[in-house]
């Protein structure tokens, strides 16, 4: 009896694992040195180019907000970044990239009609979010699997 | 009957509460008049939308204007021309207070700081401000006399052609010891108003006093006598200004490629986008181009600069920058052409 019952619960314990290891084990991406990185974004009704910065952990971030036809901001969720510009001027500013994740970008000035959706996002390290819950996922399906192979 | 009679210090009690009620409803009242946002509002719209409302605004010297500023579409910016008060943004959604003063009589123009859209630039209104006692009297001070281009004759909307240019780019710091054996006009303010780049350097090829020198010499002696002209110390503000007022039509770098540039005609001028009154409009003047701007004198580039280019889309900036600002200007304009050595002036 106990030896059936368990039998019954192994699979399911391993799975549990599966899924709490999928959940929390580091990602075995090598951690890339922290290096200084330039991003010259061009602002214009009502996107930004480019509109994903993608950067490591711990690098020098330099964003030259560069708009092209009236005036612009960004700021960044998350991030102490907030900058303006008239078309013609170039605003920068240096910030070191210290929380991993993906953070909005947002235009910081009533630009037109279409502002609030003028934004982008700032990817600081690998999208682990996405490829944990890809793990998750694949378990999951394994989970509802298991009853066939009984 | 009797029972539905109501006792007498009840029916008094009644009335007391209901009187004590109007007395706080007419203090809410006087206290919200009194605490009653003051001054003038002023709406801004984008200039196909009507631009600033009222456009109009009248005041005394010596008595503050208060204005409430609130857009009604995008973020503009509100600053007034010869006047001190610092710009402020004006964003939808939220009212701006400021307060300003004045302590001249006279037509004061406002404009808007942000670049608002392609007719940003014509947002403008005007501020009268008339002299405390006498309402009416408009006090400007006695008629100014014309501006340097009218005397000298020059028209400051003919294409002007430099007759010479420099190979290179002309550096004044070879210069700085030469300048010495010239004859003196040749070093005065009035001197350098009046002439261009090219016409001082055609002169200076006939100086006996320059003879040994190479034409590029001649370029650099040239550049360095615009240097001694060029207060450094004004060379800040006036990068600041053109950045701001200038840099989207003109380019950063002088080269008449800002990006507002791009969406203005091409000579003949139907720009779309312009279409508050698009005809004649012209790409805005690149000052890095030596033929076009060693050919231009100081009194001209001040004279375009105050007067605007009437229908060409270039703005008039008189009742904004007063003449030392102006002249500031045009004194940053001729970086675009020369390398100024701005430690070692004039000896
Ligand atoms: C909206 C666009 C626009 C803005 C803003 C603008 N300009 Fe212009 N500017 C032009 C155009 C177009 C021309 C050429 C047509 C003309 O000369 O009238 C011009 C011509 C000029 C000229 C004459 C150059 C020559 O060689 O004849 C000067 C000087 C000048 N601008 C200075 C300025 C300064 C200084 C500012 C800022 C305070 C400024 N402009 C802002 C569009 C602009
Ligand atoms: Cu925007
Ligand atoms: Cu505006």
């Amino acid at each position: 009896m106990t030896k059936t019952s368990l039998h019954a619960v192994l699979p399911w314990l391993v799975l549990a694992l599966l899924a709490a290891l999928v959940l929390l084990l580091p990602l075995p991406v090598a951690a890339a040195a922290p290096r200084a990185r330039r991003f010259r974004i061009e602002a214009s009704q009502f996107a930004y180019s480019p509109a994903v910065l993608r950067v490591n952990p711990g690098d020098q971030v330099t964003i030259e907000l560069a708009p092209q036809d009236v005036v612009h901001g960004l700021s960044i969720d998350s991030y102490p970044v907030d900058l303006q510009a008239d078309p013609g001027q170039v605003a920068s500013l240096t910030f070191t990239a210290d929380r991993p994740g993906v953070f909005k970008l947002r235009c910081s000035v009533t630009c037109g009609n279409m502002h609030p959706f003028m934004t982008g996002k700032l990817q600081v390290g690998p999208p682990t979010l996405l490829w944990r819950s890809l793990g998750l996922a694949l378990v999951a399906l394994a989970a509802a699997l298991l009853p066939r192979f009984k | 009957m009797d029972a539905g009679r109501i006792a007498p210090q009840r029916e008094r009690r009644a009335r007391l509460f209901l009187l004590a009620l109007l007395a706080a409803l007419a203090l809410v009242l006087l206290a919200a008049y009194l605490a009653r946002p003051e001054g003038v509002l002023v709406r801004a719209a984008m200039p196909e939308q009507g631009g600033w409302l009222p456009a109009e605004l009248k005041a005394r010297v010596g008595e503050p204007l208060r204005l409430r500023l609130i857009s009604e579409d995008v973020t503009h910016g509100f600053a007034v021309g010869r006047h001190d008060a610092p710009a402020v943004d004006v964003n939808p959604g939220e009212y701006r207070e400021i307060t300003l003063l004045f302590d001249q009589p006279g037509k004061y123009v406002y404009y808007c700081t942000r670049w608002c859209g392609l007719n940003h630039w014509r947002m403008r209104g005007t501020i009268e401000v008339v002299s405390a006692g006498q309402p009416g009297s408009d006090g400007q001070a006695a008629p100014a006399e014309p501006p340097l281009y009218l005397q000298l004759g020059i028209d400051i909307d003919a294409p002007h052609p430099a007759a010479v240019v420099p190979e290179g780019r002309p550096r004044a710091e070879l210069t700085a010891g030469r300048i010495s054996g010239l004859p003196e006009h040749y070093r005065s303010r009035e001197y350098y108003l009046s002439h261009s780049p090219s016409q001082a350097w055609q002169a200076l090829r006939q100086e006996p006093a320059a003879q040994a020198l190479s034409d590029e010499q001649l370029w650099s002696l040239v550049a360095g006598l615009w240097q001694a002209q060029t207060r450094v110390e004004r060379l800040e503000f006036a990068r600041q200004q053109y950045n701001q007022n200038c840099a989207a039509c003109h380019g950063a770098q002088g080269a008449g490629d800002g990006v507002a540039a791009r969406q203005m005609a091409d000579g003949a001028g139907s720009g779309p986008v312009m279409g508050m009154q698009g005809h004649g409009l012209q790409k805005p003047s690149s000052f890095a181009d030596p033929g076009a701007m060693l050919g231009a004198s100081p009194a001209l580039l001040a004279g375009k600069i105050v007067r605007g280019g009437m229908g060409t889309g270039m703005p008039y900036w008189g009742p904004i920058f007063d003449d030392d600002q102006v002249m500031a200007l045009v004194e940053y304009l001729y970086t675009f052409q020369f390398d100024y050595s701005l430690e070692v002036k004039d000896e």
